[in-house]
């Protein structure tokens, strides 16, 4: 049976997609070429709003004509698109995108103007579908969840937290040793009762059920969530609303390796291929608490480093305000560091340039080997958001040591260490990366 | 050594012996060839008696075995046109080099030797005379002979002769020789030639009976004929010392100035003096006192003259644009045709007119690398010899094709007409074109003006075919997007009004914008319904 909340949803999205089509059909009947008028979803179209430090679709506008021969495809997929979904809208069903790719793939088959019979398909690809399906979500100003169309589920949340879904009551704090999963429209959800002070975001789902059985939540009032690697839309939904709605700071705990450094930052500030969903996805006041490459190798590496002027002037160059960080001492020993960390990756270094920029790897790589992998990224100047004092010194250390460090060897190093000493501390001291 | 035997026998032999032991010079070399030839010689003299004075040409030809062992083939050529007279005919048919005329005309057969070569072939080969019926169109009576050459007097023989009543208005001539050939390896260079021939001659009812029985027919689609050429007298840049001293000796002009004056064209009383005076020559003086120095200062200064005007173009007779045309659609049904007549131009004294005529697409065969080449020279095919004619070389070589949007393998043919009072041939065969620079400038230039028009063909045809694709690529998309909207925003009830209305809606739209016809539009709208 279809919850009230569904019901409304669902006509509520079929209004905005006949509005939305009904422009069309007057264009159509003015004899006028029909347009579809969206914002461009290209990255050179993708901007950081320093303010509300997320990324966000610039202003650039993209007209898709069915008149245009490069455009009449897409034109038509998108329109395709809209009937599949209108029509899943208004039967009361919960299409995924592959059902949608499944429902609107069939082949067009015409006489072409040389006689011959020529059949091609409305798209071959789930790439093409989805990405029609943003398109759409651009065009409508509306997320695919709104539309009610399903994702996987795969974020997990435990807590003080009750919370309406659908026509049921939930209590988040009596999982017994399971989870909520984050259902896919996290809009739909309705949170009744509350009593937390923070947000805990953990980026493995593994250390998540050892912080939820060691009864993390409990003793901390904290609401703890888990990704479960790179974070789904429905995830990042949910943190945004809850930490909105209740004023909760969020803190995310991820590896410390570059990967682990952009999960954080599509929970702070969105993703690139998406960024038209940052508005209702991204929190922007998401701290980074971490594995920090400080944690593990205190500052010492990076001091040494900056000591040399040119390499003090180049970083400096990139963002003022390095020489006056404050000075941090590792939670890992030195016999415990050599044997948690783990060597990085030509694709760790490669990411890592991404994030921060060719110069911070030129600077503070040693081994000569390392720099010649690098080599091809030449040029990378790194992501708006990440170039802050805190980041630079830690992908310094990171490239400096070329080593990474996965939560699980937190864990390793004791439960207790990470759930009753590391992640208190590193709250209460504020030492975390904003 | 073997130019002076030749000489001394042609000083002993008389014209006919000569010709009939130096055959292969006159195209007679084998059966094949000699079947072959002998067919052009009769269908030649068959037009030039038709077309170059005004009538439409019905020309049959009948190939028939003539003996059950040997290969022995009675070949009868029948043409409507002006007939020969009879008192000529012994001489026309049997007697070398009779022909003395010296008036310039555009012709096929140049000597009247084509035939007389027929008639001792088949007296050489099969010892059957030549039989030659004809009548003019004013005469009452047919006429009828059987002849044969007496090779030692060079003179002809009568064996039979008569005439009858006509009782129906005809003229013509009919001639029917017996001779050695090889039907089975000449067919196919005969059926080509006679082909050939009919693309350049729509005006003509041309019928072959072949051996077997076969009846191939081309027949008049065209009325109209090329203007007939007017007979000229020579332009003084044409003669030379052997014409001249003829002339001289035989013309029966009082002084060598009359001569000048009326034997040939642009000679007034001022230019004669004037070259006379330059060639020491005494105006007066009788032609037939003219010593040999005198003759050559003659030549050297008409030579040497340069105030003459080019030679009159009234002796040739172009075939013109509309029946090159014609004879091209005819053959090939091509997408693209046309023809271009060249102004008339001049070599030596002598006038020519170069036509090109174009077949694209359609049935026109392909050239794998280069057009395919049709050589004629005053409306006779070109078969043999392509490989060093000028004309093909020329096409081949030195037009850029890719210029012309031309990518090989493509189904295009070039027509190059050379119609001339003397055509340059290379050789004695007859069979290719001179390299003559006047010449090959004309060919080249009619060849790029045609060349230029199928250019313009094809550009056109590629920005239709693009705006075509253009309509097509969006059209294709029309019935998707008309349902979707039809799912979107009408009812159960009107999704079918709604969905054809939006359809032919967007067909409009689409149509206006790529500037292709609405029926196109919907005809691809169409075929995808249909499918559905």
């Amino acid at each position: 049976m279809v919850s009230t909340i569904d019901a409304s949803a669902r006509s509520k999205a079929l209004d905005i997609i006949k509005s939305s089509m009904r422009e069309l059909i007057d264009q159509i009947e003015r004899g006028e070429k029909p347009t579809l008028v969206m914002p461009k979803r290209t990255l050179t179209n993708t901007i950081y709003d320093y303010k509300h430090k997320m990324l966000l679709l610039g202003p650039e506008l993209q007209k898709r004509s069915f008149t245009d021969v490069n455009e009449a495809k897409k034109f038509m997929q998108t329109l395709l698109m809209a009937s599949i979904i209108y029509d899943a809208l208004r039967n009361n069903e919960y299409p995924t995108i592959r059902d949608l790719y499944y429902r609107g793939k069939h082949s067009i088959t015409y006489k072409s103007i040389d006689g011959k019979r020529v059949s091609e398909n409305t798209w071959d690809e789930q790439r093409e579908s989805d990405s029609v399906i943003r398109d759409l979500e651009v065009l409508l100003s509306v997320l695919r969840e709104d539309l009610l169309i399903l994702s996987k589920e795969k974020g997990k949340v435990v807590g003080n937290l009750v919370i309406r879904s659908g026509d049921d009551v939930i209590d988040l704090s009596k999982m017994g040793h399971g989870a909520y999963a984050i259902e896919p429209t996290p809009d739909l959800i309705e949170f009744v009762d509350i009593d937390a002070e923070y947000i805990l975001v953990v980026e493995k789902d593994a250390v998540f059920q050892q912080l939820h059985r060691y009864g993390f939540w409990k003793k901390n009032k904290a609401i703890l969530v888990t990704s479960a690697g790179q974070p789904d839309r429905a995830t990042r939904r949910f943190v945004r609303r809850l930490s909105e709605e209740y004023n909760l700071p969020v803190y995310i705990l991820a590896d410390s390796d570059p990967y682990g450094f952009y999960i954080y930052s599509v929970f702070k500030a969105g993703s690139i291929t998406l960024s038209y969903e940052s508005e209702r996805l991204a929190t922007p006041t998401a701290k980074f608490i971490g594995v920090m490459m400080t944690d593990i190798f205190g500052d010492s590496i990076f001091r040494k480093i900056i000591k040399d002027r040119e390499a003090r002037k180049t970083l400096e160059e990139i963002t003022p305000g390095i020489t006056d960080l404050k000075p941090k001492t590792p939670y890992l020993s030195e016999s415990e560091r050599s044997n948690f960390i783990i060597k990085a990756k030509t694709r760790d270094l490669e990411r890592a340039v991404e994030l921060i920029g060719y110069r911070v790897a030129e600077v503070c790589i040693e081994e000569k080997d390392a720099k010649n992998k690098i080599k091809k990224k030449e040029g990378l100047t790194g992501y708006p958001w990440f170039a802050t004092p805190q980041w630079v010194r830690e992908l310094c250390i990171f490239f400096n040591t070329l080593s990474k460090l996965e939560i699980e060897a937190m864990a390793s190093k004791g439960l207790k260490f990470l759930a009753d000493k590391y992640i208190p501390e590193k709250i209460s001291t504020g030492d975390w990366i904003d | 050594m073997l130019m002076n035997q030749t000489e001394e026998i042609y000083r002993a032999a008389s014209p006919a012996e000569f010709f009939y032991r130096y055959r292969e010079i006159a195209g007679f070399a084998n059966p094949v060839r000699a079947m072959y030839q002998t067919i052009r010689e009769l269908v030649e003299n068959a037009l030039d008696a038709t077309d170059v004075h005004g009538i439409p040409p019905d020309v049959k030809i009948t190939i028939r075995k003539a003996d059950e062992t040997q290969e022995f083939y009675q070949i009868t050529v029948e043409d409507n046109g002006i007939g020969i007279p009879p008192n000529i005919v012994p001489n026309a048919f049997g007697k070398v080099l009779f022909s003395s005329k010296y008036a310039m005309r555009q012709s096929r057969g140049m000597y009247g030797l084509g035939v007389k070569m027929v008639v001792l072939y088949a007296q050489m080969t099969t010892g059957r005379p030549v039989e030659v019926i004809t009548s003019k169109a004013n005469f009452k009576r047919i006429y009828y002979f059987k002849l044969r050459i007496d090779v030692n007097k060079n003179e002809p023989v009568i064996i039979e002769a008569g005439s009858w009543r006509k009782t129906r208005d005809w003229h013509g001539t009919i001639v029917s020789v017996t001779i050695e050939g090889d039907w089975s390896r000449a067919k196919s260079r005969i059926l080509e030639y006679i082909n050939r021939t009919a693309i350049v001659l729509p005006y003509a009812n041309i019928t072959l009976v072949t051996p077997e029985n076969e009846i191939i027919h081309y027949p008049r689609i065209v009325n109209t004929l090329p203007k007939p050429p007017v007979e000229t007298n020579p332009h003084p840049h044409g003669i030379d010392l052997e014409i001249l001293s003829g002339l001289a000796k035989n013309a029966g002009f009082n002084t060598i100035e009359e001569l000048l004056i009326k034997s040939f064209q642009g000679i007034g009383d001022v230019t004669a003096k004037t070259i006379l005076q330059n060639a020491g020559i005494d105006p007066s003086k009788k032609p037939s006192d003219l010593t040999n120095e005198e003759l050559l200062a003659l030549v050297n200064a008409i030579k040497a003259y340069d105030k003459f005007k080019p030679p009159s173009p009234k002796s040739l007779s172009p075939l013109g644009e509309e029946i090159i045309i014609a004879g091209l659609k005819r053959a090939y049904e091509p997408e693209f045709v046309t023809a271009v007549s060249r102004k008339p131009s001049a070599y030596s004294g002598h006038p020519f007119i170069v036509e090109v005529g174009l077949s694209y697409g359609g049935k026109t065969p392909i050239g794998e690398d280069k057009p395919v080449v049709l050589r004629y020279a005053n409306k006779i095919p070109l078969l043999y010899d392509e490989a060093s004619d000028m004309v093909v070389e020329v096409v081949r070589d030195e037009i850029s094709w890719d210029h012309y949007m031309i990518t090989f393998p493509a189904p295009i043919l070039v027509l190059v007409h050379v119609c001339s009072t003397k055509v340059p041939f290379k050789g004695v065969g007859k069979e290719s074109i001179a390299d003559v620079p006047e010449l090959r400038r004309e060919v080249k230039l009619a060849v790029m003006e045609a060349a230029r028009e199928l250019k313009q063909y094809i550009s056109k045809k590629m920005k239709e075919e693009e705006a075509k694709k253009k309509a097509e690529s969006i059209a294709k998309y029309i019935p998707e997007v008309a349902r979707s909207l039809a799912i979107i925003l009408a009812d159960e009830s009107t999704l079918q009004s709604f969905k054809d209305n939006i359809s032919v809606k967007l067909s409009h739209i689409v149509a206006k914008r790529t500037g292709v016809p609405l029926e196109l539009i919907q005809s691809i709208v169409k075929s995808i319904e249909a499918e559905a």
